[in-house]
């Protein structure tokens, strides 16, 4: 009873803001002429139906999406199982891979697999590649290597959450080790790998936008297209960011319906939610495969340590004896060729490195870190101040604002009254379901036709972090403030405390410090996604990086290295310090940082 | 009382006459004319047109020709105008012209009339005409490009022309990979990601000279790329203001000084003249 009142007053006042919404724009005067039909319409002077332009980016997309998926599953479960190998090159190398990876935006990744990387193959293969729509591989396989990096670390932490305590004790009553790795493994490292493993492949898909800087024609290079053809950006972005928020609603309705497979105890399922888990059925299916094979690895590696242990071995067989050395020669080999490749790559770096043209980073590295800084014209911004330490800028003011934001809808979400936790969800939800690029363009967009001036495009930028990261931030908080036991409000508000009070002395002082890890974790990622301003033209590091490339124009490996070890250092030096505070305060929960897009 | 009624009727009056010269006299021209500063908007990626040199300043043909109009409105207007470069890319060009962001637009643009729709356009100042680039020695016409990838930059019209000559050549399914900047074009055509390149000649020059000898225009022209200084729409004063310093730096050859510096023969982007400023007598 209490539910349906609660749901009716949820949807009125979702459809008072879609009428205040639509009132605004069709009372409102701002100057400027809506003009919808420019998508379904045939344009005259161009003879083309633009909402076919859009389905076609759609298609794209989603194809995109599709393949990068499959492959990061694969590499990521590689990676994060290697991660917790005892043969230290293959720990070092997927280390490696795993932090580089993640510690440097996708956008100079893209640049780098697009334009840097193919100078270092073989004449033919780089021929073969180029015939062969390589905008579209690089654009997949940098995203399927990006994605991969972060389920790698959803697949380490899943493994290394269950205890060897289980095993053993599976082991003692009786299960045989088919029976303890389907009853006791698998089960638990499913439910525990499956819920974030659902948001990095929500975050793949809204990633895949970035494609556009390589000259793929997805779903956002569409809507821009027809902005440059049509001038009505305005229109093309709200129909690309109104499919995006569809596919983001899919996937998340898709991973709820698996979440809700993985609860222990009583499901009350309704008919939408069964209809879901009929769909979800060829995901599991594909789950149970990667983690059986997950499973499997892990038993065996422990298995034959187990082995090494015991003095069994002398009463072996003959022929089982046969098997165990055929299998110690495949290992030794195995580790064997690992070590040559290990070599052989690093040789191959350090190789590039020794080929590399110093001097250009020399002259160039003020230009990178604060561009013209303190001599720039009277236009411009921050005595033209530019690079990394923009990039830095950008990342702390959007921070610092967007926590204001974000604690408004955290806690706004978490109220008992639809009328302040519906906004607070239709914002954090719109924002999170779109990609930043679009978020970028909203503002870029919207703001002159709302206040009817154009700001400086760092402003616009900044505007569009602020409101981006806050939806992410208000998660955080969310989820911050939910890890405080209800005990502890229900106390103070039985000791006579208001509810502002009991958030400002009770719990948001402990909620802080629980918060503190996954902000940091926030901040990085606001950091990498700086380098989307380059999109319009703001100078951070990526925008200085091709202006100077775009002067000498024959160095792009030194440019691109140079910028993505800044990018680097800084994320990798930021996510030590989470490392640190995580550990100095963590009670015993620990809350998983939302990611950025 | 009937003083009343003239001291209304002359604030009629004042009003009535006051009004439409207000309207008349464009907003921009007066918000120059009383803060003596000119927005100019400058792209900040193209070579020789407007970029970065060594040094990190900001030079080129677009930021000479825009320094000398604001230097000119202002001998007009009598009073020492202050030029503040904005930088614009494809993307920012159009709609910061629309929404007051920057009062004037030096920056490759092509005059075409669906842009005409959005904005103004000053009296044509610079000629040029879209070409193809490639690898020397590997192309010699057009038709040869038929079937291979073409690099263009989104948002310009130089895409649209490519696709529409490849169409012409018989093409059924043109190739032609849009990218956000010509940096990224030029690359991509360096590492032979592409056969060629296509956008307006001069633009085309600027790069093939990074690598002296290595690569070669193919072909003529093959679409008129006549370049006006972008203005607010509907804004005569203003426009009149533009387009008088345009024709007078070319009546006192200071235009062709600037076009020499960065066009004539001793330069890496050499560019005959051919062509001659429209001129009102």
């Amino acid at each position: 009873m209490n539910s349906w009142k609660y749901l009716l007053q949820q949807m009125a006042v979702v459809a008072a803001i879609v009428v205040a919404i639509v009132l605004f724009f069709t009372h409102v005067d701002f100057g400027y002429d809506f003009h919808w039909a420019v998508i379904w319409e045939m344009n005259p002077t161009y003879e083309e139906v633009f909402g076919i332009w859009l389905l076609r980016g759609l298609i794209l997309t989603l194809e995109i999406t599709l393949i990068s998926t499959i492959v990061s599953l694969i590499l990521g479960t590689l990676f994060g199982i290697a991660r917790l190998s005892q043969f230290k090159p293959l720990y070092y190398f997927s280390t490696a891979y795993v932090e580089f990876f993640r510690n440097t935006p996708l956008l100079v990744q893209l640049f780098f697999w697009y334009f840097a990387f193919p100078l270092g193959l073989p004449e033919t293969v780089r021929e073969f590649l180029y015939d062969h729509n390589f905008e579209l591989w690089a654009a997949t396989g940098g995203l399927s290597i990006y994605t991969s990096a972060f389920i790698a670390e959803v697949v380490r932490a899943g493994i290394q959450a269950i205890p060897r305590g289980h095993l053993e004790a599976a082991a003692s009553s009786g299960l045989s080790r088919i029976q303890a790795l389907r009853f006791v493994i698998l089960p638990q490292a499913f439910r525990i790998i499956i819920p974030p493993l659902g948001s990095e492949l929500l975050n793949n898909m809204k990633n895949s936008s970035l494609a556009m800087v390589i000259g793929v024609a997805d779903l956002c290079w569409q809507a821009q297209q027809i902005e440059s053809f049509t001038f009505r950006g305005f229109e093309a972005t709200t129909a690309a960011t109104v499919i995006y928020l569809s596919l983001s609603l899919i996937i998340s309705m898709l991973m709820n319906s698996v979440n809700h497979h993985l609860k222990i105890g009583k499901k009350d399922l309704n008919i939408v939610d069964k209809i879901l888990a009929l769909l979800v059925r060829p995901l599991f299916m594909l789950g149970a495969l990667i983690l059986r094979v997950i499973g499997a690895v892990t038993f065996f590696l422990g298995e034959r340590r187990r082995k090494a242990d015991q003095v069994e071995e002398l009463y072996l067989s003959s022929s089982a004896r046969w098997a165990e050395n055929l299998l110690r020669i495949l290992i030794v080999s195995g580790k064997g060729a690992f070590i040559l490749f290990f070599v052989a790559f690093l040789g191959v770096v350090g190789y590039g490195l020794w080929g590399f043209n110093w001097d250009v980073i020399f002259k160039n590295f003020q230009a990178l870190l604060i561009w013209t800084f303190p001599h720039g014209g009277g236009g411009e911004i921050f005595h033209g101040l530019g690079g990394l330490s923009l990039s830095v800028l950008l990342a702390l003011i959007s921070l610092t604002v967007s926590f204001i934001f974000g604690l408004l809808a955290g806690l706004g979400r978490l109220s008992r009254s639809p009328f302040i936790s519906t906004p607070s969800v239709l914002y954090i939800e719109l924002i999170r379901g779109n990609p930043l690029i679009m978020v970028i363009f909203w503002v870029y967009f919207f703001s002159p036709i709302l206040t009817g001036m154009q700001i400086d495009v760092f402003w616009s930028a900044l505007i569009a972090f602020t409101i981006f990261s806050g939806a992410y931030l208000a998660e955080i908080v969310r989820a911050g403030v939910s890890a405080i036991p209800s005990g502890q409000s229900e106390a103070a508000t039985a000791s006579g405390l208001s509810y502002f009070k009991t958030m400002r002395f009770i719990v948001l002082p402990q909620a802080l410090k629980i918060m503190i890890p996954a902000i940091v974790g926030q901040f990085i990622a606001l950091f990498k996604d700086t380098s989307l301003a380059y999109i319009i033209g703001v100078f951070e590091l990526t925008t200085v990086a091709q202006t100077v490339n775009n002067r000498l124009m024959i160095y792009p490996f030194e440019i691109y290295t140079t910028i993505a070890v800044l990018y680097f250092i800084c994320c990798y030096g930021m996510s030590d310090v989470a490392r640190r505070l995580e550990l100095k305060y963590s009670p015993d929960k620990q809350i998983e940082a939302p990611r950025m897009a | 009382m009937k003083r009343h009624l003239l001291r209304h009727s002359v604030v009629v009056l004042a009003v009535v006459l006051l009004v439409p010269a207000l309207c008349f006299a464009g907003p921009t021209y007066d918000k120059v004319q009383a803060e003596g500063v000119v927005q100019a908007g400058l792209m900040y990626n193209s070579i020789p047109a407007a970029y970065f040199n060594e040094s990190n300043e900001w030079v080129g043909f677009d930021v000479d020709i825009a320094t000398e109009v604001v230097k000119r409105i202002g001998q007009q207007m009598g009073k020492d105008l202050k030029m503040e470069k904005v930088k614009v890319n494809n993307k920012t060009r159009i709609s910061f012209l629309t929404s007051g962001r920057i009062d004037m637009s030096t920056a490759n643009m092509t005059h075409k009339r669906e842009r005409d729709k959005t904005i103004d356009f000053s009296i044509t100042y610079f000629f040029d005409g879209q070409k193809i680039l490639a690898k020397k020695g590997k192309y010699t016409s057009h038709k040869d490009f038929v079937g291979k990838k073409m690099a263009s930059m989104q948002g310009t019209t130089s895409e649209k022309n490519a696709i529409n000559l490849l169409k012409s050549l018989g093409d059924t399914n043109p190739n032609v990979i849009s990218f956000q900047d010509e940096p990224s074009c030029f690359l991509a055509l360096q590492q032979g990601k592409v056969a060629g390149w296509s956008t307006d000649s001069t633009i085309l020059l600027g790069y093939a000279a990074k690598e002296p000898g290595k690569y070669e225009l193919v072909g003529d022209f093959f679409s008129d790329e006549p370049y006006g200084i972008g203005l607010p729409e509907n804004d005569s004063d203003w426009r009149d203001a533009v387009n008088f310093a345009i024709q007078d730096m070319w009546n006192d050859g200071t235009y062709m000084n600037i076009y020499n510096k960065w066009y004539g023969p001793d330069t890496l982007y050499y560019f005959p003249m051919t062509e001659k400023i429209e001129m009102w007598p």
